[in-house]
């Protein structure tokens, strides 16, 4: 013990002089010719003492001080757990979705907000989720779908005044039909290849909302964007229905709400059907998935269309809820975005990812108070989490083990 | 698991610590929203740094009666109109009185939707769009000038005071540069100075040789360079000059900024700039600058709206003596003092007054040159 | 006529950037095979510390008495510093993850760059920083077409990087270990490689590249910024892919052929489309040679 209290001592306090010959250099030449140490030294104490702390807890919890602290709370913990799994898996779905149901009575319009955002990207991550965890294809355009989803709504509602619940699966055809346009001529790359080609046409959908003035009044965005409307009976001159838009945020949080468990029931459905297998093996070996008999130019066109058709949906309530679309909202970073929801969480994992967009929506909320160190943090945590679980918070239970995991 | 259930408790301590904020005595909070991060980070600062110090001032003056103190909430937009919403909705629930902000148009509008919703007051020192205030929103007030009035003011002076007959627009895809940029084009249109190309790049770009090529030989008596960034606009300037661009270079406000000139250094030289006239022999506008320069360094291109936007709304709302929007804006509309950036009086659609004036750039300082109405100085 | 041997020469140069910061990216691919997002961060980082060295030896009076002593100094401690970082960088955000899934890596990339690049912003602060100097002032003018010493200067430069990048490839042992160690990590490990001190070795070389490209592209647009990398970054990557991803001289045709595209996109057809342009030449090629220009085997390796 004390030889790897040594160990990691070692390598702690070459790292900690290496981040302050890092530091120094960038804070401690100035323009008159000077140099100086006490800023970058203020800069290296910081994080010495905190990333100190840290390691210094994690030693004593691995060498077994902690365990008069930890072990009852694990004994506790492993109760819970075990009583958790008695219940069978529905109690706990319909637990969580009355949660759901009963969360914006008990909260303010800035909760309201967070939480629309994080349901929307629970749509997005889902169905990015076919096409990177399931189909294996690994897309860094895929906020395009979102775009093109929006902007449908968007020129739909202002143009033709047509409702969003009509619009809604007209949204997801058309995205789908994008889809399949990206995943035509993507379908023979592979790996990197095509993450370039994918974030290509990403960028292309954007310049083109930003560029095609008649169309999408380029990066003015397009303004007066009807909220979903609903006929409520009206009993005032004659019973007939009147028709109300929904602008009070909770009445858009359970429309969120709605698209969110319609996708999350869909995902699952297709996780477990057919096609789900057959996309599984083209992840695995897509020259053996061939050979078994899988249509495997369809089934990689379809993982496409059917992931774009919930970014389709997530695009349309977008829209709806913002009253204003842009092109600035679908940017590269945003694919990026939910790309890291979706390794973060745990790829092909459903309550994983739940889990990962929750976590990505709510942490740089929380980070809002340190202004401007709040991106900071949420990049060193990215990488500290890919550190720490890179299978993911909640990783997906396998059949089998992919062969580059066994290489390394 | 064990480290599981550590990382647990200690998430767990954190969020308690968060949630506990402590209760203060009675303050009065106000919000401000500008980019704090991402390209525009520069402008954002100095929007927030512009409230601050309106805040510093209003405090060494005697505060407001009833409050122990102001406090700000800055909120960080990015640009992003989704992260603006979000920003609007937090200062929602934070209970502010008023906002300062946005920067870009883009993120003014949605926020600016959100925020009518619970009827805040919201002074924007930086949007020009027009569609910012015309949309009829009874809190939406605006301390900078308007696109269409600043491109007035360009076309005049392109007609009247450089006698030009021909010009190359450029601008960065933006819904503030582009606005200007085609307002620009309509006016020269009107005035008879025939637009010989108008062509765009987009944000992000360092690259400008192509285009500048292009400008070159179609040899334009001015370029007009209409960027929503000075950081561009620098290197725009840089590689002007290095072409060999023979045009004058006429730009807009966003290029009033002494880090334009920092950076373009002598490729600055002699280009002019439209912006809102600052009269900085004022004394409102010497003890904003003697504050505002010792703490918080340089005056940046919106600081000054900025400090002038939290000044209004700070005034009215002493003035009022209470924090109900329909009294506050009353005490707007009432506004007629001197500011540090202008004379401040609104009109009743929110706008107050643009009084763009043209700039040169000489010896590395902006110089003022010509007034619509006063002709050269 | 004019018009296009100018444009020509933008292209060129423009392309030259392009390989520049392409040669470092693919270099590193070619041997862990990872899509280094932080690699964009590591050239802004080089352009901040050229701005930093150089703006020291002003100060200290030695610029004007020795120039060129003062401007080589700062490329190679900027060179140094870089390799210094990304060999740290390396450390703690990819070493940990060699056996993790790809994507795992490439999201552990991201986190790293969105950090350095706000770390960035928060110790040199929000503003553009100037270039103190000029480096080969002025311009040789022939007609109406313009070439300053600077353009030809980026050219020259990321060609001799070129040939000395393939000769530290190919002639050298430290190069053989190095295609060896890409090939097959265990198999290389077993005849006495080093894999670990390989990579390592990869980021600080791919990172001094990126440096100097940093300082390159700072003299010849005069000023950096915090966020100068991420734009640049994605078309390395493209320029990187185009050629065939691990291929040094396809890096340097990849960055070329980006470069061409979109000056004379902006030039004949339209400015806002000109990155429209790039992405749809890079999709063409890649659509009928998925493995780019000069890409040999087939990567079978998935997300």
């Amino acid at each position: 013990m004390i030889r790897e209290f040594k160990k990691i001592g070692k390598i702690y306090v070459f790292g900690m002089l290496w981040l302050l010959g890092l530091i120094w250099p960038m804070v401690g030449i100035h323009k008159d010719g000077s140099l100086s140490f006490g800023r970058a030294f203020t800069i290296w104490s910081y994080i010495v003492v905190g990333t100190f702390a840290c390691l210094l807890l994690y030693l004593l919890n691995k060498s077994g001080y902690l365990d008069k602290a930890t072990k009852p709370m694990g004994r506790v913990r492993d109760d819970l757990v075990a009583k958790a799994r008695a219940v069978p898996v529905w109690i706990w779905t319909l637990v969580a979705l009355a949660a759901a149901l009963i969360y914006p009575l008990f909260t303010a319009r800035y909760a309201h907000d967070v939480a629309i955002q994080v349901l929307i990207y629970i749509s997005l991550g889902l169905g990015l989720n076919i096409v990177v965890g399931l189909a294996g294809l690994l897309d860094l355009g895929y906020i395009a779908f979102y775009g093109v989803g929006a902007y449908t709504y968007a020129l739909l509602s202002v143009h033709y005044g047509m409702s969003f619940w009509l619009c809604l699966p007209v949204a997801a055809v058309l995205a789908s039909v994008a889809g399949c346009l990206i995943g035509y001529p993507t379908l023979r790359m592979r790996g990197d290849y095509l993450a370039i080609v994918t974030l290509g046409f990403g960028e292309i959908v954007r310049l083109i909302l930003n560029n095609w003035m008649s169309l999408t009044n380029g990066p003015n965005g397009i303004l007066g964007i009807k909220p979903p409307g609903i006929y409520v009976p009206s009993f005032e001159g004659g019973f007939h229905f009147e028709h109300i838009y929904l602008k009070k945020l909770y009445f858009l949080y359970y429309i969120a709400l709605a698209i969110a468990v319609v996708t999350i029931v869909a995902v699952r459905r297709l996780n477990f059907s057919r096609i789900g297998r057959a996309w599984e093996s083209i992840r695995e070996d897509e020259t053996a998935a061939e050979l078994m008999g899988v249509n495997t130019f369809m089934l990689k066109l379809l993982a496409y269309a059917m992931g774009a058709v919930f970014a389709g949906l997530a695009g349309a309530f977008f829209a709806a809820r913002m009253r204003f679309v842009s092109p600035e909202s679908f940017t590269f970073l945003e694919s990026a975005m939910v790309l890291s929801m979706v390794v973060l969480g745990g790829m092909g994992s459903i309550p994983g990812i739940i889990l990962g967009c929750a976590a990505l929506i709510v942490l740089p909320e929380v980070f809002r108070e340190f202004e401007l160190y709040r991106m900071l943090v949420f990049g060193a945590a990215m990488t500290v989490m890919m550190i720490f679980r890179p299978a993911g918070l909640i990783p997906a239970k396998r059949v089998g083990t992919r062969s580059e995991e066994k290489e390394g | 698991m064990r480290k599981r259930i550590l990382f647990t408790a200690v998430a767990g301590l954190a969020l308690v610590a968060l949630l506990a904020a402590p209760a203060v005595a009675k303050t009065l909070k106000i919000g401000s929203m500008s980019p704090l991060t991402g390209p525009y980070a520069a402008d954002g600062n100095d929007i927030a740094n512009g409230v601050r110090c309106a805040i510093d001032m209003i405090n060494a003056s005697g505060g407001i009666p009833g409050y122990d103190k102001i406090e700000l909430y800055p909120q960080d937009t990015a640009c992003d109109p989704k992260q603006a919403v979000a920003a609007a909705n937090k200062l929602i629930n934070i209970g502010v009185v008023g906002v300062i902000g946005a920067y870009c148009s883009s993120s003014t509008i949605p926020a600016s939707e959100a925020l009518a919703e619970e009827d805040i007051i919201m002074i924007t020192p930086a949007s020009t769009n027009e569609k910012v205030t015309e949309r009829g929103l009874p809190y939406m007030f605006r301390m900078c000038g308007r696109d269409d009035d600043q491109s007035k003011v360009a076309g005049k002076f392109i007609k009247e005071a450089l006698k030009a007959k021909s010009i190359f627009i450029v601008d960065d895809k933006t819904t503030y540069s582009q606005g200007l940029a085609d307002n620009v084009a309509k006016e020269c249109k009107k005035l008879g100075i025939k637009v010989l190309g108008h062509d765009h790049v987009n944000q992000g770009d360092k690259d400008f040789s192509a285009l500048l090529t292009l400008a070159k030989s179609k040899k334009p008596e001015v370029f007009y360079m209409c960027l929503q960034n000075h950081s561009s606009g620098s290197l725009m300037a840089i590689q002007a000059k290095r072409m060999g661009l023979k045009a004058k270079i006429l730009s807009q406000d966003a290029m009033y900024h002494p880090n334009f000139i920092k950076v373009a250094k002598d490729a600055a030289e002699g280009i002019y700039v439209t912006y809102g006239y600052v009269d900085t022999t004022t004394d409102a506008y010497k003890k904003y600058e003697a504050l505002y320069t010792k703490k918080y360094g340089e005056i940046g291109a919106y600081a000054t709206y900025a400090y002038d936007a939290a000044t209004v709304l700070l005034k009215a709302i002493k003035n009022a003596g209470s924090t109900d929007p329909a009294k506050i804006k009353a005490e707007i509309m009432k506004m007629n003092f001197e500011g540090a950036s202008k004379w401040i009086k609104f009109k009743p659609n929110g706008d107050s007054s643009s009084n763009y004036i043209v700039f040169v750039i000489k010896n590395g300082k902006y110089i003022k040159y010509w007034g619509p109405e006063k002709g050269f100085f | 006529m004019d018009y296009f041997i100018q444009q020509l020469i933008n292209g060129i140069t423009l392309g030259g950037v392009y390989a520049l910061i392409a040669l470092g990216y693919t270099m590193v691919y070619g041997v862990i095979q990872l899509i280094n997002f932080a690699h964009g961060e590591f050239f802004a980082a080089g352009g901040y510390m050229g701005v930093i060295l150089l703006n020291w030896f002003i100060g200290r009076g030695y610029m004007s008495t020795h120039p060129m002593i003062c401007i080589g100094a700062s490329v190679v401690l900027t060179m140094g510093y870089c390799a210094f970082l990304a060999m740290g960088v390396e450390k703690i955000a990819y070493k940990p993850l060699r056996s993790a899934s790809r994507l795992a890596v490439l999201l552990s990339a991201l986190g790293m760059s969105i950090f350095l690049q706000n770390a960035m912003m928060l110790t040199q602060g929000v503003f553009d920083k100037p270039y103190p100097i000029e480096l080969a002032e002025g311009s040789l003018t022939v007609g109406g077409i313009t070439v300053s010493y600077l353009q030809v200067i980026i050219v020259v430069f990321t060609v001799v990087l070129l040939v000395g990048l393939n000769l530290l490839v190919f002639k050298t042992r430290i190069g053989m270990a190095m295609r060896a160690t890409a090939q097959d990590k265990v198999m290389s490990s077993l005849v006495a490689i080093s894999s670990n001190r390989i990579i390592s070795l990869t980021f600080a070389v791919g990172a001094g590249l990126a440096a100097a490209a940093g300082i390159m592209v700072g003299f010849y647009y005069g000023s950096v910024r915090y966020d100068m990398g991420f734009v640049p970054g994605i078309k390395a990557f493209a320029a990187a892919v185009l050629g065939g991803i691990g291929n040094i001289t396809g890096a340097m045709l990849g960055g070329l052929i980006i470069g061409m595209v979109e000056v004379f996109g902006a030039g004949y057809i339209s400015g806002q489309y000109k990155d429209v342009f790039a992405f749809i030449i890079l999709i063409a090629v890649l659509y009928f040679k998925p493995t780019g220009i000069m890409g040999e085997n087939v990567d079978d390796t998935r997300v």
